[in-house]
């Protein structure tokens, strides 16, 4: 019981990072970048070729998510930036974001070939009883990171100018504009800092999946499910949320129904929690608080 | 009986000034056709290889085509036409396959299942709109395709071999392989369809739907079972796409995916979103693609990313605004009349465009209704937007039958959202409304347009991209019955010919009497603000309404064309029309009003004559500023 509890909340966190990643991008941009499955891919594959290459493990991470960063801004603004100047409630971006997603699988495909490759461990051999379940070294620095980059999300957003200038762009950007913020600054960013995530959660779940060019649709996908679940478009914290229910309902699948429920119990949740509350669990406008409105303004 | 009498020359006078142009389109068409037949016939005879190619690309047409249904014309753009397809797939699989059912009994059954499907996925997802309808439609496809994987009866991830298509009856052998014929036929058909939709009158008010849902509302459309209605057709269109695709071979999870979802989107984008033809051009290219390009599977695959991203990067419109550019090359731009919309005779508003007609007026509906001296009714009416303070706070408002009943009140004292409480748009907290003494309390916008009311809104809510004519259109929608039914048969149809020809016929002469008839010509986005202030009082008149809101009619409208506006306003009073007009310009609404109301914070200050509010010590203080 506990043991898939704690399995679940570190490859949650995981999906969570993801999930964030996209709702980073949805935040500032309105748009779900495709592509950010693939960005955790390219992390993955570079730091594992660069560990092959001989350098130490910490420089090949390094370089891995110095390498999604700069994919993330290239994704901004050869696929997003130049839809959104022709028309800001366009959905071209659909179909850009998942050519931009198509060409980084297939590239990688192309370079590293299809198969597997091996992934150095961040954290090697330690492992921690905590009651009766057993926590590696590898799930608790998961469990960690991800603790770590969302309180430093969400103080950032809520404590410095910068995440003022991300909220009001992700209000008005044309507003945004009027009163001096650079949107395209802040959309950079938002993408590279996303990217960075995407990343952050590729080199956590790196040791167990191994280097495949293929990682990305399954962990996007995962992410996705994450980020609405929580309810990640209306607030970024909510997919790492989302995340940690999904992770902990998948391992929960596995351990009480069969080995292969997880390939398909997390959609089961998604349809459940869209049908309940369409804008996920956690977001601000979900159906809960909604009443809670509802009823107070009746009252007034 | 006056029905006929305008009708009639209003038929002849169209005809008559375009009579050769239909006739060069019927002859178009013929060709089209007869050309289309000949193409079939070669590929019905052709071998296997080039068969192959051009029917998936079909298949792949019919499902651009339906998924063209939803987001060209309403905005709807679904990532669930995967879902669908695979649903028409496999259950013409297993069905003819095991019980070896008939294929043509199969496809009713697919087209009802998938078109059923498709109304309860769009009746819940519709319930949120925009990019959560894309989401919902996305994860219905995830769905799908995980079942199919999982399930023992779909065969996993090999997946199961389609059936056979029946043969030819005998003597029929020489038109060739007879799967070819149905496919080609049944994109044929599909062309055929969204082609009459375009011609229909139902296309103007789809676009509202899409691009201005309020003013569709307000013209007496449902919006929202449209919306799920056309949806469902689109659903059984992709079904059907699923039960030809099942016929040409191996039928597997990953043919279905959400990757073929948005491979869809990508042919509808490419060939050009809303046109008839750009979705199969779309689908023609991105499935002969790796036919064309034979290179290394993974460079092929990333050229065909690159290749999506700059279709909707350099070419939004697709490849069809690109022939459409090249076509009007060298034409110039279009002769357009002057700007001289107002030195029309003043006999124009003369016109018998407000007489009331039999079983035609939008007014009409509510025969038996109990006679009340007041048209509109409010009686302490609170509302406020979320947990914010009350906009309006006990409001009663009573505007008499005939008269024009002006409000008026700074900015913020809930004038519109008085008049979106009273259209139905907003709830109210409490307090009741009654129109022509009927309560209304919660019935919706179109069923307000119903009982002969209708309304113009501050900022112009119309479909930028199409022309005046069409857009005034859209106010007639319910005076025709019958709309939505005949639209997939729309120009082969007498009955809609005439009724066409009727109802742009009375647009154009609504649009002539507001002062806008120079300007019919050309698409709303291009037309001076004050024209679309005028095209929106036309869509309202058109109908012939017995109760019309004005939200600040004359905002953004020359000196002339405010008096111009003050003619008509008081040729309609003639004709017996109430009026609610809500208005800054103090100038030009005093004189035509009846009675006066005047609101502040959301409470009614005094309600009278122009004279009486004009003397009235606090209105001077808070509003006409002394």
């Amino acid at each position: 019981m506990l043991q898939f509890v704690v399995s679940g909340v570190a490859i949650g966190a995981v999906y969570g990072l993801i999930g964030m990643a996209l709702a980073i991008t949805f935040y500032v941009t309105r748009i779900i970048n495709f592509a950010q499955g693939q960005m955790m891919m390219a992390t993955v594959m570079v730091t594992a070729e660069v560990r092959a290459a001989g350098y130490p493990t910490w420089a090949a991470a390094l370089l891995g998510l110095g390498c999604a960063c700069v994919l993330g801004v290239l994704s901004y603004l050869i696929a997003v930036r130049p839809i959104l100047a022709l028309n800001r409630f366009s959905f071209g971006w659909l179909v850009s974001t998942l050519g931009f997603a198509v060409i980084l699988e297939n590239a990688a495909a192309y370079i590293w070939g299809p198969t597997s490759q091996a992934f150095p461990p961040m954290f090697q051999g330690t492992s921690f009883h905590l009651v009766d379940a057993v926590v590696t070294g590898q799930q608790l620095l998961a469990i960690v990171t991800a603790a770590v980059l969302t309180v430093g999300f969400e103080l950032v957003r809520r404590g410095t100018l910068f995440g003022k200038i991300g909220m009001a762009t992700a209000a008005d950007p044309e507003m945004a504009t009027a009163v001096g913020v650079n949107t395209t600054v802040v959309a950079i960013i938002a993408f590279a800092a996303s990217a960075f995530y995407a990343g952050v959660a590729g080199l956590l779940i790196g040791p167990t999946t191994f280097a495949n060019p293929y990682l990305g649709d399954t962990f996007g996908t995962f992410g996705f499910i994450a980020m609405m679940i929580g309810g990640g478009t209306e607030k970024p914290i909510a997919a790492m949320f989302g995340g940690l229910l999904l992770g902990v309902c998948a391992e929960g699948a596995n351990a009480m129904i069969n080995s292969q429920a997880s390939d398909w119990f997390p959609f089961i949740i998604l349809v459940v929690v869209l049908i309940v509350s369409p804008r996920g669990l956690f977001s601000a406008g979900n159906l809960f608080r909604l009443r809670a409105r509802s009823v107070a303004s009746a009252q007034a | 009986m006056e029905t006929e009498r305008i009708e009639a020359p209003r038929a002849t006078s169209v005809s008559a000034g375009a009579g050769f142009k239909p006739r060069l389109r019927t002859v178009g068409v013929v060709l089209f056709v007869a050309a289309y037949f000949a193409a079939t016939t070669f590929v019905a005879h052709s071998d296997l290889g080039v068969q192959s190619l051009v029917l998936v690309a079909a298949v792949f047409g019919v499902l651009a085509i339906s998924l063209d249904l939803v987001a060209g014309m309403l905005g709807l753009y679904s990532l669930g036409q995967g879902g669908f397809f695979a649903i028409g797939a496999y259950f013409t699989t297993i069905v003819v396959n095991d019980l070896s059912w008939n294929v043509f009994l199969v496809l009713l059954i697919v087209l009802l299942i998938a078109g059923l499907i498709g109304l309860a996925v769009g009746a819940m997802s519709l319930r949120v709109s925009g990019l959560y309808f894309a989401i919902t439609s996305f994860i219905f496809t995830l769905v799908l395709t995980v079942l199919a994987t999982d399930l023992k009866i779909t065969g996993g991830l090999q997946g199961l071999l389609g059936p056979a298509f029946p043969d030819f009856p005998e003597g029929f052998e020489a038109l060739g392989t007879p799967v070819a014929w149905c496919v080609l036929l049944a994109l044929l058909l599909c062309v055929g369809f969204v082609w009459s939709i375009r011609r229909s009158p139902l296309y103007p008010v789809l676009l509202a739907i899409r691009d201005a849902e309020r003013f569709a509302e307000a013209a007496g459309a449902r919006t929202s079972l449209i919306k799920i209605g056309v949806f469902g057709v689109s659903a059984a269109m992709a079904g059907g796409a699923g039960w030809l695709f099942s016929f040409l071979g191996v039928v597997s999870p990953g043919q279905f995916d959400w990757a073929v979802s948005l491979n869809i989107l990508v042919m509808v984008l490419i060939g050009g979103i809303n046109t008839t033809l750009g979705p199969v051009i779309g689908a023609a290219f991105v499935s002969m693609f790796p036919a064309l390009v034979n290179i290394n599977p993974w460079l092929q695959e990333m050229v065909y990313g690159a290749l999506s991203i700059l279709a909707v990067t350099l070419l939004p419109g697709g490849v069809m605004s690109l022939l459409k550019r090249v076509a009007t090359f060298g034409e110039g731009a279009a002769p357009e009349p002057a700007v001289a919309a107002l030195d029309r005779p003043e006999a124009l508003v003369e016109a018998s465009l407000f007489r009331k007609f039999a079983g035609g007026s939008a007014g009409a509906a509510q025969a038996g209704a109990p006679e009340s001296e007041y048209a509109v009714e409010c009686r302490g009416i609170r509302f406020s937007y979320g947990t914010g303070l009350m906009v309006l706070r006990n409001v009663d408002l009573a505007v008499r039958r005939g008269d024009i009943h002006g409000l008026i009140g700074p900015n913020g004292s809930g004038k519109s959202t008085l008049a979106n409480v009273i259209a139905g748009r907003l709830p109210p907290l409490a307090g009741a409304t009654l129109i022509k003494g009927l309560p209304v309390d919660g019935a919706s916008p179109s069923k307000r347009a119903e009982l002969g009311m209708r309304r113009t809104f501050q900022a112009a809510e119309l479909v930028r991209e199409l022309t005046p004519i069409q857009n005034v259109m859209v106010g007639l929608f319910n005076l025709k019955p019958g709309i939505i039914r005949r639209a997939a048969l729309w120009p082969l149809l007498p009955s809609g010919r005439r009724d066409l020809a009727w109802m742009e016929g009375r647009s154009r002469e609504a649009l002539e009497m507001v002062g806008a008839g120079a300007w019919v010509g050309r698409a709303v986005g291009d037309v001076p603000h004050g024209v679309e202030q005028l095209t929106q009082l036309a869509s309202v008149c058109v109908a012939g309404p017995d109760i019309i809101i004005l939200d600040e009619p004359a905002t953004g409208l020359s000196a002339r064309e405010v008096d111009h506006l003050a003619e008509i306003l008081t040729h309609l009073k003639a004709q017996g029309v109430t009026m609610i007009i809500i208005e800054h310009q103090t100038r030009f609404l005093f004189p035509l009003c009846d009675r006066v109301t005047v609101l502040n914070a959301g409470e009614v200050i005094l309600t009278g004559t122009a004279e009486e509010v004009r003397a009235h010590p606090v209105v001077r203080q808070v509003y006409l500023g002394e």
